[in-house]
């Protein structure tokens, strides 16, 4: 199980970052997620897998800076 | 102020600009003594019950652009100097006794002291400073000083204060930007100091006190859910930016020539986040942001502070990018120091990063070399000499000292005095309107091209940060969509500048909600409990397009201030190449796949059997025909003519028809 921005879900071996934002099905384009302390971001999101007990925060990262 | 100026300018960076249009001439330089230094805090600023409400407004004709700059900076002066009794702050003359203005709102008096043995260096002014005027209480003054690099540089910045009860030390921020520092330096001033005793929500005056308790709490407590599960500003601050600038392609390293390097973690919040000091960091009193952190016991290994233990403050994205990667270097102690040399100094460390970066480039590109450097070996990534330059900046010798007249006039020197070519110097120099580029990286983002190109005192992303929006989720595809984001950011941005604010708790923490909205970019949730904010602390009803219209009026006028001082025109809205596409051969062919298929599938051009040079050739001529079409759509989007200039409608719609400025618009052809 991994907790994703506080909401509890399923995990798998192997699950990428591309595989969960595919799963929750979410509608906000993100471009950065961080796993635990770690930011990865989209050119990373196919090859970055998520270890089971991660947190999972979901950055909406826009016109900031 | 009379009330037709107040509503009118706001208050903040408009109260400054309106003071300093009316101190200086066309013929106004610099270092005249007429020339002023305007501080302001806003009608907002020193709300210590809503995040990021401290920010002070500095507004100066720039020794490096030659016309109006204005910064933004956090610590407690301009709030105390508010509560102390005065909107704005107008500095003019010159005196020659390095004076200490101290503005006591406690006792209400205002004394200036000609000062002699103080210490030069800026962490140890203001501590002295500090202990000399707090009468046991330190945390009732802030001071605002620079150091000896001002005065010696064209780049100086200034340093404000803000007491850290649990460190107990005076902590810094910075008015970075222009030269305001060295301006500050001339004026022969040694230090203001305001003292002001103790804040709460009503300090400000609030009109309706129960609707800003209720919008202030919504802000804070939605920052104080949110920030730990986003960007972390509070533990991290911007750090967590290096590395996804990095995997975008967008941090630049070795002058702005690449946006990516393998060793780019090296000087990223992993690095720093165990670095920084825990505790609470806010350059304001309750700011749930609380974002500027700081390095106890570091070390420095060069300099005057050589092997002894500092407290640093800092680094931000902006000096990791401008004095690490942008030089090539990526050694994060080496960031450190050059950021604690730059505060103790008195320089921008944006500005000397950039304009290191040049020189770096220049002697790689062998257009100067040792003869002329005073014997540095000025390739990327030398660590010792970036911060030997720093050093001799402080001094006023040897090579930093031309490094430190920023990067337009030194590819003055470099081509009168070293013979140096013209034409690649202006492409590689990374300053437009004289002002070194900040730390982001633009040749795949025609918007943000726009976001600093058109920006009115030069190249600082403060008015437009829309890379993501345009590169990263293309968000803005059409000419005419970037255009009216280059009209709506800079004016919502330039709204925080009127009422002494910080926009992070605008949309560096994003409501969960926000997905939702019609315009995600915009956080129009947070916009209306910033119009809620201002309708609570001024009593005057506003929309959230009533803030537009503030920051257009504002935006308008110093655009025009700009063309008073001679700019403000489609010319001076030029950016270097290297910020457009790649200049050389190398950068070319280092991601030739992404330009050849943009030749090929954007352009249309047939690209076999063509040189790089000659790719290089036509890849320049449409992306700077794209840049000039940007120009047109955004000057349109915002009332100006083809040249860039306000046009009669726009003037009078806005209020600032005044009879001189209708008269310096006919002189440039509008009527």
């Amino acid at each position: 199980m991994i907790t994703v921005s506080g909401k509890s879900v399923c995990w798998r071996e192997g699950m990428t970052v591309a595989d969960l934002l595919k799963q929750i099905d979410d509608s906000q384009a993100y471009a950065v997620v961080r796993i635990n302390d770690s930011y990865v971001t989209r050119p990373n999101f196919g090859k970055t897998v998520i270890p089971d007990n991660s947190e999972v925060f979901l950055i909406p990262m826009i016109a900031g800076g | 102020m009379d009330a037709k100026t107040k509503e009118t300018f706001i208050g903040g960076k408009g109260y400054d600009l309106w003071l300093l249009w009316n101190a200086v001439k066309p013929t106004t330089k610099w270092n005249d003594p007429e020339n002023e230094i305007c501080i302001a805090a806003g009608p907002l600023g020193g709300t210590p019950i809503y995040p990021g409400s401290g920010k002070s407004i500095v507004t100066t004709l720039s020794p490096t652009t030659a016309t109006v700059i204005d910064s933004n900076v956090g610590g407690y002066f301009g709030p105390y100097l508010k509560f102390s009794g005065f909107d704005a702050l107008e500095i003019q003359g010159k005196t020659s006794n390095n004076v200490v203005i101290f503005i006591d709102g406690v006792d209400q008096k205002i004394q200036l002291f000609e000062s002699t043995g103080l210490p030069d260096d800026a962490y140890e002014l203001s501590a002295t400073l500090t202990e000399y005027f707090a009468a046991g209480k330190p945390r009732s003054i802030s001071v605002v000083s620079t150091g000896p690099g001002a005065k010696n540089t064209l780049i100086g910045c200034l340093n404000f204060t803000w007491y850290d009860v649990k460190r107990k030390r005076a902590r810094y921020k910075q008015a970075g930007r222009g030269g305001i520092g060295t301006v500050f330096a001339d004026k022969g001033i040694k230090a203001l100091v305001a003292r002001w005793d103790n804040v709460t929500a009503d300090t400000n005056n609030p009109a309706n006190k129960s609707a800003l308790k209720n919008v202030a709490k919504l802000h804070s407590r939605e920052i104080v859910e949110l920030d730990p599960k986003q960007n972390e500003m509070r533990r991290i601050g911007t750090t967590h930016l290096v590395t996804i600038m990095n995997d975008h392609d967008l941090l630049p390293t070795h002058n702005f020539r690449y946006g990516q390097h393998r060793e780019a973690p090296n000087i990223g919040q992993a690095v720093y986040r165990p670095l920084f000091d825990p505790g609470f960091d806010g350059c304001w009193m309750g700011c749930t942001v609380a974002c500027s952190h700081g390095i106890k016991d570091f070390v420095p290994l060069t300099g005057p502070y050589k092997g002894q233990n500092v407290f640093v403050d800092g680094p931000e994205y902006e000096t990791i990018a401008g004095c690490g990667s942008n030089l090539g270097i990526f050694d994060p102690h080496t960031v450190v120091e050059m950021n604690f040399y730059c505060d103790t100094y008195g320089l921008d460390t944006i500005s000397a990063g950039t304009a290191i970066a040049f020189a770096m480039e220049c002697y790689e590109l062998g257009l100067i070399n040792e003869t002329h450097t005073g014997g540095l070996r000025l390739n990327f990534g030398n660590r010792l000499g970036a911060l030997e330059l720093v050093h001799q900046m402080a001094k006023g010798e040897g090579f930093g000292h031309v490094v430190g007249q920023g990067v337009r006039k030194m590819k003055e020197i470099f081509a009168k005095d070293f013979g140096a070519d013209r034409k690649i110097m202006q492409d590689v120099g990374m300053e437009a309107k004289g002002l070194e580029f900040s730390e982001y990286m633009t040749k795949e983002s025609l918007a943000q091209q726009g976001g600093y190109g058109l920006a009115l005192k030069g190249p600082q992303h403060d008015e437009a940060w829309l890379i993501f929006m345009d590169m990263v989720h293309n968000f803005i595809p059409t000419f005419e969509q970037k255009a009216e984001a280059l009209h709506w950011f800079p004016m919502f941005r330039t709204w925080f500048g009127l009422c002494g604010l910080c926009k992070l708790p605008w949309n560096d923490i994003i409501p969960e909600d926000n997905k939702d909205t019609s315009e995600p970019a915009k956080i129009m949730k947070h916009v209306q409990w910033y119009a809620e904010y201002f309708s609570s602390v001024t009593g005057r009803k506003t929309t959230p397009d009533d803030l537009i219209k503030m920051s257009e009026v504002v935006y308008n006028f110093q655009r025009i201030f700009n063309l008073r001082m001679g700019f403000g025109r489609r010319e001076h809205d030029a950016i270097p190449y290297r910020a457009v596409g790649p200049v050389t051969e190398e950068e070319y062919l280092s991601r030739e796949e992404r330009y050849d298929k943009q030749l090929a599938e954007f352009h249309k051009v047939d690209i076999n059997g063509k040189s790089t040079a000659e790719k290089i050739a036509i890849l320049r001529q449409h992306r700077e025909e794209q840049y000039e079409k940007l120009k047109n759509a955004v000057y349109n989007r915002r009332g100006w003519s083809s040249d860039g200039i306000p046009n009669l409608k726009t003037v009078k719609r806005l209020g600032i028809d005044f009879p001189e400025i209708l008269e310096l618009l006919k002189t440039h052809g509008v009527a």
